[in-house]
């Protein structure tokens, strides 16, 4: 790979020097200016009527082109602005333009809805579009947060940097069911199945625009977008120049609730230069710091295997309390057996001891908060850039790269502190002016990170064992030094010398926990910082080296097809190579190879001189461990009148079991094991021969053996109508939809247990039997619907108000299996802003509100009932255009209301910033 | 400038507004009560006593021993045995080794326990008779022979924290016991901290193990000499001693007299030696026996439980005795009392048997509930023959 990518750089380089013999004609130069804020205009497009040549402003809005006769038209353009045309008769003067902003909703063209540019209000499905400007006017502080405003968009915060969009339900922190493509390339880190757009992807100061496909987009994005897509698309060298920079610097934790009031930086920095015609490049940085939220839901935890729910009782009061973001807890053990050691050592007692063990005494060992073992600074550190190069004859070769590299803290299956983390995605590109090739790869590693339960309850048995065994590893072999045999004797003697229940146990526990290095002591960092080194099992680290290897290639026939339809065809071979060293996959005998390919191919024709737009496509995929499935979609829109057009839609999307599902081996705990799908699995864990039984037969006392069905991928079909359209002289745009989900071979977990003697007799004994969790497809079909109403209106002077309220619902869950559908029923989301007024429209502002209902949150870590959530976020900003800067005042949960949208997950507070940007466009 | 200012202030009013009226606050996650620990209120148990006018000279022992602290913990539920005062004066009459008249007034009795009594002993049987936790009346187990239970002296605490002199409540549909004494009205008496039911006699504590008293006793010499020659078992040499001085263990040794080993061993002399011969004959006569048959018939007098002579049953039952060990089906031992109601002191044994399986009639028990630290012993007329 090395090599290759060496070879391009000295290809491009050469290229450059060449460039010299090109371009012998006559040079037009000029600027071009905000009519109605006289600033310089910058990235406006400028084409000469009726050839292929064009350029852009670059930052102070100069332009220069060659034209090779006179008199020529010049066609200026940008988004937000209306076209204008010039014509130049001779070369002598400098061409001064300004453009008038146009204040027309839903012109804005997209890209991602049918792989082809259309204008937004013509699109046949629902789309939803930011662009650079929105971002500059949001009051969020990362412009992943401005997603979360648009209608029917849920967010998980894992922590300060990790957020997760969803649409249409199913949110999670690692939602595999949501597409995040970055310039073209998959977002998901491939062996932590979890999109990273926030940690590594575009610098804010680099994005262009994003464009969200809320529901099924599977067809033209590849197996995966089944509950939506998010495309983010970074800006190109030649269209956007020069220095920008920013610095944010902010204020978190204000009431001191979690911690002490910390600050919060995040600069950016972005560098592009075109260099002659056909050379432009960027280089684009940013880093954040901040005292991450923290995980704060101290709530007693009632687990099941991965399953549970919030319940009474604390750390005095239960002696088998389980926190839910205390770790190490999640050791427990009924002391029965070793007070009944105690009886048959001492005969005299046995009577007493029969007194106490009427029932389970179940005690779990001392926990440690999550502020006092995750790294409380997180940090993101993000660096990217490309080398584009024009080939001639509109072909632009792109090499580019995004590398990041931080702490943060995600929730999966558990609470992972990434630590390290470092992952790089790399893609050589082709873009032809109706074809595209495209080859990239996705370089994981998870470098330091852990798994804080794992290494929590590790790190207690390295200070004191729980219980010592035999040197077979199976039977107990109890020593006066172990914690619970400690525990029990302490128990037993409190209970002896009359103590109630409550004191017996929490004095037990004070005797046990005797030495105990503190948090944050130097004996407790040596120690979990031992154990956090080690890979699991045997220590908390996971090891995870996953790649993924892409290519992809497009091609528009349409020039072919033109009179019957517009045609265009893809394909694209995907790797996946997982390599855990056995800490996250059943890799532990060497790297796992998963291999997938599709192909697609779209026809768009339209009828009554456009007036109807029908649209047909299908996609063929098949992966290693799965058949192959095709997949249709079928779309029309009609425009009933100029700026009023309905759309429907049938789509279909499906999903490869993820490669976790296909191949995760991770043992959580609590004899609790997560499992692949893959039938290797079933022979490895001899559950053949020794069946396994489904968990809540098994609770119940009647256990029923559970029978494998096949284990395939998930599909959904939805159906779409929609109306988007203008109204009020244009100044309202109107986008109403609603669909309807049907979800086939539904992906969920199952619990089942295995006897570890192979005598399904034991099964009632929690520690002589393994809980599997295993990937499986729910019988019977699950249903979703909903809707969402968007409204924008322009006010005079630059105001614009705009609201939306969205809805999803999920129907016909098979009783006993888990959705992790996770979406409140309604969200609600209204804003205010003006990105100019006052003298030189130099002032502006937003302030945005988002209300959404409360909903259960279903999580292999922990599930409970997540409350509504209000928020508020503010900006306001001021333009100093002599300086080409702009200063911003913001807020984000202005009234730092704290809120969890997961249970389990940090409680996010207020975050109060200032901002300098330079040259911010 | 001043056109900032007016926005600025505007907006922030504006703002402010919208605000108040947004401001609702964020719900926590779903917060469950605090499981409150209330403190028991009430009297405790050493202000129940101290008010109890029937159990002033027990209240006058507890004050002696130095546990009126103990008992007066509020955070620590205890069970208490208390004899009321007449039983006390019986104890003052014996611990002052009948200087003081049963008839005494309470003021001599209470003088005596407050200034003569040692320390020690009022410490030691105050601590006997309370029991870890509140047991009520009824919450005694009606199961043969009784329920060991922990009180809270701690004989050796230098040995084992886990170390306890054990008492033995028992209850059935004629009666209540503590060992061997009956538990009498009022029972149940509440306090704060736990529960005091009455005796109709002081329980001492027991102070030397069973081989103590077999090993001393003239009367159980020839019982001595058996256990020494079941202990020249060469695949468990002195188990028997062993066990009999075990703090552990738990046993019932059934004590045949002399007479009735001279009487069995002259038997199986066949009639070589004569019943009434000197001791010193048949206790040649036991070395001389083959091991095995002496510690089969040892083994037979002992039983792995605790059975005071209230615990028998009226309807003869079989017991498995320690012979079980080696001899799972052996039908064991039968044992029977009939019972008698002492006014003003409770129901107790008015006779009790035990019965081998090869002897034609049951063994009297003639001196009965001799209490030793790891079980009781009583003495009876007939040698029991397993087989």
């Amino acid at each position: 790979m090395k090599k290759v990518t060496s070879c391009l750089v000295i290809l491009l380089l050469t290229n450059i020097f060449t460039i010299a013999l090109y371009a012998q004609s006559v040079t037009i130069t000029g600027n071009v200016k905000n009519s109605s804020t006289q600033e310089n205009s910058s990235a406006v497009s400028v084409t000469i009527k009726g050839t292929d040549a064009g350029t852009f402003t670059d930052d102070k809005g100069n332009f220069s082109i060659s034209a090779k006769s006179f008199p020529v038209t010049l066609v200026f353009s940008s988004v937000g602005y209306d076209p204008q045309e010039f014509t130049v008769k001779s070369a002598t003067s400098k061409v001064n333009i300004a453009l008038v902003p146009s204040n027309t909703l839903g012109q804005e063209v997209v890209v991602s809805a049918s792989r082809v540019a259309e204008r937004s209000l013509e699109s046949a499905i629902t789309i939803e579009r930011v662009t650079a400007a929105n971002i500059r006017n949001a009051p969020a502080a990362s412009y992943y947060d401005v997603v979360s405003t648009l209608k029917g968009v849920d967010v998980v915060t894992s922590s300060l940097t990790f957020k997760t969009p969803t649409t249409r339900g199913f949110v999670g922190s690692g939602n595999t069911r949501f597409n995040q493509i970055v310039d073209g390339m998959d977002n998901q880190a491939p062996g932590l199945n979890f999109s990273v757009g926030s940690i590594v992807g575009v610098s804010q100061l680099d994005v262009d625009n994003m464009e969200l496909l809320p529901g099924a987009s599977s067809v033209l994005y590849g197996p995966g977008g089944m509950n939506g897509t998010l495309l983010i698309n970074s800006k190109n060298p030649f269209k956007y120049q020069g220095l920008s920079f920013e610095v944010k610097t902010g204020v978190m934790h204000t009431d001191s609730r979690q911690r002490n009031a910390s600050p919060y930086h995040n600069w950016s920095l972005r560098w592009a230069k075109k260099i002659g015609e056909r050379f432009a490049f960027k280089l684009t940085t940013e880093i954040i710091q901040a005292k991450d939220w923290l995980g704060v839901d101290e709530r007693n935890y009632q687990r099941l295997g991965t399953d549970g729910f919030p319940k009474a009782g604390d750390r005095k009061s239960d002696p088998n309390y389980d926190g839910i973001n205390v770790y190490g807890d999640e050791t427990t053990a009924d002391i029965r057996s070793i007070l009944a050691g105690i009886g048959g050592q001492a005969p005299f007692l046995a009577p007493f001891i029969s007194t106490l063990t009427g029932s389970p005494i179940n005690v779990s060992r001392t926990g440690y908060k999550e502020s006092e073992i995750i790294d409380p600074t997180t940090m993101n550190y993000k660096i990217g850039g490309s080398l584009n190069y024009k080939l001639g004859k509109g072909v632009e070769a792109i090499l580019a790269g995004n590398w990041g590299t931080g702490n943060t803290v995600y929730t999966g299956s558990d609470r992972y502190s990434l630590k390290d983390l470092k992952m790089g995605q790399y893609k050589f590109e082709l873009q032809g002016k109706n074809w595209m090739a495209r080859a990239y790869t996705t370089q994981e590693n998870a470098g330091s990170s852990f798994n804080s339960t794992i290494t929590t309850r590790l790190t207690n048995e390295a200070w004191k064992k729980s219980i010592s065994y035999a040197p077979d590893g199976v039977t107990p072999a109890p020593q006066g030094t172990d914690w619970y045999v400690q525990y029990a004797q302490a128990f037993l003697t409190n209970k002896l010398g009359g103590q109630s229940d409550y004191d017996a146990h929490n004095n037990a526990r004070g005797v046990a926990d005797v030495g105990r290095p503190a948090a944050g002591s130097a004996q407790f960092k040596k120690l979990f910082d031992g154990v956090r080194s080690i890979p699991i099992p045997q220590g908390g680290l996971f090891v995870d080296k996953t790649n993924l290897y892409m290519a992809e290639a497009q091609y528009n026939l349409s020039e072919l097809t033109g009179k019957f339809a517009d045609v265009i065809i893809g394909g694209n071979l995907k790797k996946y190579v997982l390599n855990s060293e056995g800490t996250l996959f059943a890799d532990s005998a060497g790297k796992i190879d998963i291999n997938e390919s599709g192909a697609y191919i779209q026809a768009i024709k339209g009828f009554f001189n456009d007036r109807l737009k029908l649209t047909v496509a299908g996609r063929y995929d098949k992966n290693s461990n799965f058949k192959g499935r095709f997949t249709p979609r079928a779309t029309a829109m009609f425009k009933i009148a100029e700026d009023h057009n309905i759309r429907a839609s049938i789509q279909t999307a499906y999903r490869f079991p993820s490669t976790q599902q296909q191949w995760i081996n991770l043992d959580v705990g609590g004899n609790v094991r997560l499992l692949g799908g893959v039938e290797d699995f079933r022979t490895f864990y001899n559950m053949i021969n020794n069946k396994v039984y489904t968990l809540e037969s098994v609770a119940a006392g009647a256990p029923q053996a559970y029978s494998f069905t096949d284990f395939n991928p998930e599909s959904v079909t939805s159906y779409e109508v929609g109306y988007k359209g203008l109204a009020v002289q244009k100044k309202l745009l109107i986008d109403i939809y609603g669909y309807y989900g049907q979800y086939t071979d539904f992906l969920t977990r199952r619990l089942v247990a295995q006897s570890k003697t192979g005598n399904p007799a034991d099964l009632g004994n929690p520690n002589a039997r393994s809980i599997y969790s295993l990937p499986v497809n729910a019988e019977g079909k699950v249903n979703t619907f909903g809707f969402g109403i968007g409204l924008d209106y322009r006010l005079p002077k630059n105001f614009q108000v705009s609201t939306n309220l969205s809805s999803d619902e999920l129907q016909d869950l098979p009783a006993g299996q888990v959705s992790f559908f996770n979406s409140p029923k309604y969200r609600f989301n209204a804003s205010l802003a003006n990105n100019g007024f006052g003298p030189s429209k130099r002032l502006g502002f937003n302030v945005a509100y988002r209300w959404q209902d409360t909903y259960f949150y279903q999580g292999d870590f922990a599930s409970g009932q997540v409350p509504e959530i209000q928020t508020v976020d503010a900006q306001i900003s001021l333009k100093l255009p002599k300086t080409k800067s702009i200063l911003k005042l913001g807020a984000n949960n202005l009234l730092n209301q704290y809120y969890v949208n997961a249970i389990g997950n940090a409680q996010v507070g207020g975050l109060y910033y200032v901002s300098y940007g330079f040259n911010v466009y | 400038m001043n056109f900032f200012k007016n926005k600025l202030k505007t907006g922030t009013l504006v703002m402010a507004a919208a605000i108040t009226l947004l401001s609702s606050c964020n719900k926590d996650v779903q917060q469950f009560p605090n499981s409150t620990i209330t403190a028991p209120t009430g009297q405790n148990l050493a202000q129940v006593l101290a008010a109890a006018p029937d159990d002033s000279l027990y209240y006058a022992m507890v004050v002696r021993g130095g546990l009126v602290p103990v008992i007066s913990n509020t955070a620590i539920a205890y069970t208490m045995f208390v004899p009321g005062n007449a039983a006390m004066r019986t104890f003052v009459n014996i611990a002052s080794g009948g200087a003081i008249p049963a008839a005494s007034p309470d003021a001599v009795h209470s003088n005596f326990i407050r200034t003569l009594l040692p320390v020690a002993s009022a410490a030691g049987i105050v601590s006997y008779n309370i029991c870890p936790q509140t047991i009520t009346s009824a919450a005694i187990p009606t199961t043969f022979p009784n329920f060991q239970y922990p009180s809270i002296l701690n004989p050796a605490p230098s040995v084992s924290a886990l170390l306890r002199l054990t008492t033995f409540p028992s209850r059935r549909s004629n009666g209540a016991w503590l060992n061997n004494i009956p538990l009498t009205a009022p029972l149940d008496l509440t306090a704060a901290n736990g529960v005091i039911h009455h005796t109709a006699a002081v329980n001492a504590p027991p102070s030397i193990y069973l081989w103590n008293k077999i090993e001393s006793d003239p009367a159980l010499s020839l019982l001595r000499d058996a256990v020494n020659r079941a202990d020249m078992d060469p695949t468990a040499p002195g188990a028997l001693r062993g066990a009999l001085l075990n703090i552990g263990a738990n046993l019932t040794v059934f004590a045949p007299d002399t007479t009735a080993f001279k009487n069995v061993l002259s038997f199986l002399s066949g009639g070589l030696i004569p019943a009434n011969a000197p001791v010193a004959n048949f206790s040649a006569f036991i070395g001389s026996l083959p091991i095995a048959t002496v510690k089969g018939i040892v083994v037979y007098h002992v039983l792995g439980t605790r059975a005071f002579s209230v615990n028998l049953p009226t309807t003869a039952i079989s017991t498995p005795t320690l012979l079980n060990g080696a001899v799972p089906t052996h039908p064991g031992v039968r044992v029977q009392a009939t019972f008698t109601t002492i006014p003003g002191f409770g129901t107790v044994a008015a006779t009790a048997t035990v019965k081998g399986v090869v002897n034609a009639t049951a063994s009297n028990i003639t001196n009965r509930d001799n209490h030793y630290l790891n079980g009781v012993l009583h003495v009876i007329d007939q040698v029991l023959l397993p087989q």
